[in-house]
């Protein structure tokens, strides 16, 4: 019994659980009067690593390709402002606007990976300029302003226009007030990535091509399809995120997700998703998101300062990563 | 594979090329726009307009207003260029509005040091500058027009006093604290609420992000049972804390205020309810072109021009704000 429990934690599962009981056991030691112990900050905790948590899905899959994505936060940017664009401006239903906003987030993908799959220019270069790009794309269709219920006319006088219900919907609480909407397409998310994964040829082609691509391509993997794929479903979770982040802000922002594609990054390598590819997988993204998530809840509700955040939070990846490392 | 590195060397000069030719596609190019036709024995001036940053809304708006105020004097042509938020950028811009022979210029610097002697030579090749809200060093510049934020931030601390009868706690979510506007926004307002009874009880650096302001103010009130006032240091952080509030049910147990006032966010938010004031922060892009063409005409003008601020509160946004004095 006690040798199947060290065998566990010497697993990356159980290391990355070691990572998040560290950080939680910080909580219960620095609770801020008790803060820590009430039922709505751990709620608060895990929808606001929600959206960070829905990026870094997408992010695993690419990772397990020995790939990178950075340019999911700008996604999430983009999509967030046509979601609004074309709920809040242009009323469509939500039925239509859903699909409408993950297509441009999926395209984004689709691009991103046809320029490293098939043109085989390097994932960190072919992202990056899908990162500069999307957001030039976001700041032109938003013109630069956020879009939301105040709509300028063209005689400069504004106008207030309803928010759509999907916008509550997808910010509220639900099962009894327990959990937020966000935190349930997050964990819709984590399950489909998972099933995905460990299920599906798809997945097994994914690992087969982080391990060894050349191996894959001799063994009948079809490498540029699959590895595409990983960065449409990237670009498609970040379009999942982008209305979730729009939804909870009740606005799109050009401006919004800059810099979540290293949190999302960050919350994969926690978990223990090797960056080298062809190790790893959701579940233990699942963990990287909430020791992330929890460590920034702790920070804010002892309200340390913001130069003593930065220090502490680059100083606990480095620990978590450290207890991930294979002896 | 040699092919293969020479396809990713040359993606990779394309991309440097591209990020260095001004990067996103919302143009760092020169824009023109010309008022209407001017008439045909007045002569037109050319106005260059270096922006800092226009990825900030508040200076979206100081465009605005700057080609608005334009608008209405057809002898003046104005040529807008965005930095997008790069002091080297913008000191070549400043260089290049020199060499191609504007008749005025008129920058938001976004740092001091870096642009003090681009201005100053410009001056010196004969090309009048107004700074607009940021200083440069010294005084080899034209005209200075900006506002006092540690005065807004003082008026914020006042009014909330007079509000909550001089007794209260309070929540100060504060922009980025290593900028200056953030600094004196804080500094005023603790000044505004020295001798009262008003108490900060929880204080965190959003960074003025609204999203970042949820997430502190979510700790706020996850730790207080009672909180009378949120003082946020623009308004979409007293709006990401509204929106905190609202979800956990709270949002009429405390007083929202927040500063800058532009049109389509702080002042809609006071006539939606969201907010219960909001300080202006004047762009000053109206009286930029109004002490340009003064400039223009060859009369005297002050060297440094305080903008005044406006409250806009629920009982005064229907008729346009109040002004402070």
């Amino acid at each position: 019994m006690i040798s199947r429990v060290l065998r566990f934690l010497a697993s990356p599962a159980g290391r990355a659980l070691i990572a998040l009981g560290l950080v939680l056991l910080l909580g219960l030691v620095f609770h801020a009067d008790g803060a820590f112990y009430k039922f709505g900050t751990h709620r608060d905790a895990i929808r606001q690593a929600s959206v960070c948590g829905i990026l870094a899905c997408g992010m695993t899959l690419v990772i397990i390709t020995a790939g990178i994505d950075l340019a999911v936060g700008s996604i999430l940017g983009l999509t967030g402002v046509c979601f609004a664009l074309i709920t809040i401006h242009w009323g469509w239903p939500a039925w239509q606007a859903i699909p409408a906003a993950l297509a441009v987030g999926a395209a984004c993908g689709a691009v991103a990976g046809i320029l490293t799959a098939g043109a085989g220019i390097q994932p960190f270069i072919a992202t990056l300029a899908m990162m500069v790009f999307a957001r030039g794309l976001a700041k032109w269709a938003s013109e630069g302003k956020k879009i939301s219920q105040a709509v300028t006319d063209p005689d400069g006088s504004i106008r207030f226009v309803d928010i759509p219900r999907i916008f509550e919907w997808i910010d509220s609480r639900l099962l009894g007030g327990t959990v937020s909407g966000v935190t349930l397409v997050f964990l819709v998310c984590v399950a489909v990535t998972w099933i995905l994964l460990a299920r599906h040829r798809w997945g097994r082609q994914l690992y087969a091509i982080g391990g060894n691509e050349e191996a894959a391509r001799l063994s009948g993997v079809p490498v540029v399809r699959a590895k595409t794929m990983a960065y449409v479903a990237s670009g498609l979770l970040a379009a999942v995120a982008g209305i979730c982040h729009a939804a909870q802000a009740r606005q799109g922002d050009p401006e919004a997700g800059a810099t979540y594609e290293l949190t999302a990054i960050a919350m994969v390598v926690i978990g223990g998703t090797s960056l080298i590819g062809g190790r790893g997988g959701v579940g233990l993204t699942l963990l990287g998101t909430l020791t992330i998530g929890y460590l920034d809840k702790i920070l804010s509700i002892n309200a340390v300062e913001e130069s003593g955040r930065l220090m502490l939070t680059g100083a606990i990846i480095v620990i978590a990563v450290l207890t991930q490392r294979r002896r | 594979m040699p092919s293969r590195n020479r396809t990713a060397l040359a993606a990779i000069l394309l991309l440097a090329g591209w990020l260095a030719a001004g990067g996103c596609t919302d143009g760092s190019g020169p824009s023109g726009q010309r008022g209407p036709a001017a008439e045909p024995d007045q002569k037109v001036y050319t106005v260059g307009i270096s922006q800092c940053n226009r990825n900030e809304p508040w200076r979206v708006q100081m465009d605005a207003d700057i080609e608005a105020a334009a608008k209405e004097h057809p002898q003046l042509k104005v040529v807008f260029k965005d930095a997008q938020n790069d002091e080297l950028r913008q000191r070549a811009h400043v260089e290049e509005f020199v060499s191609a022979g504007v008749d005025l210029i008129i920058i938001s610097p976004k740092e001091a040091a870096p642009l003090t002697e681009p201005v100053a030579q410009a001056v010196a090749a004969g090309v009048p500058v107004i700074v607009l809200d940021r200083a440069v060093l010294g005084d080899r510049y034209t005209a200075f027009i900006g506002a006092d934020n540690k005065k807004i931030g003082k008026a914020a601390g006042l009014w909330l006093v007079k509000k909550l009868s001089g007794k209260g706690k309070v929540v100060e979510l504060k922009g980025l604290m290593t900028s200056t506007p953030g600094q004196d926004r804080h500094s005023g307002f603790r000044e505004g609420i020295a001798a009262s009874g008003l108490e900060v009880i929880f204080q965190a650096d959003m960074k003025w992000l609204e999203p970042d302001a949820r997430k502190e103010m979510d700790s706020a009130l996850a730790r207080f049972d009672r909180i009378d006032a949120v003082y946020a240091h623009n308004d979409p952080g007293a709006h990401g804390a509204y929106l905190a509030a609202q979800s956990a049910g709270r949002e009429t147990e405390m007083v929202f205020v927040g500063i800058d006032a532009l049109p389509h966010e702080g002042i809609a938010y006071v006539k939606q309810g969201i907010l219960d004031a909001t300080f202006q922060y004047p762009t000053g892009g109206k009286e930029a072109i109004g002490m340009a063409l003064k400039i223009l005409a060859g009369e005297e003008v002050p060297k440094k021009v305080v903008l005044g601020s406006r409250l806009f509160s629920k009982d005064n946004v229907a008729a346009g704000g109040e002004p402070l004095e």
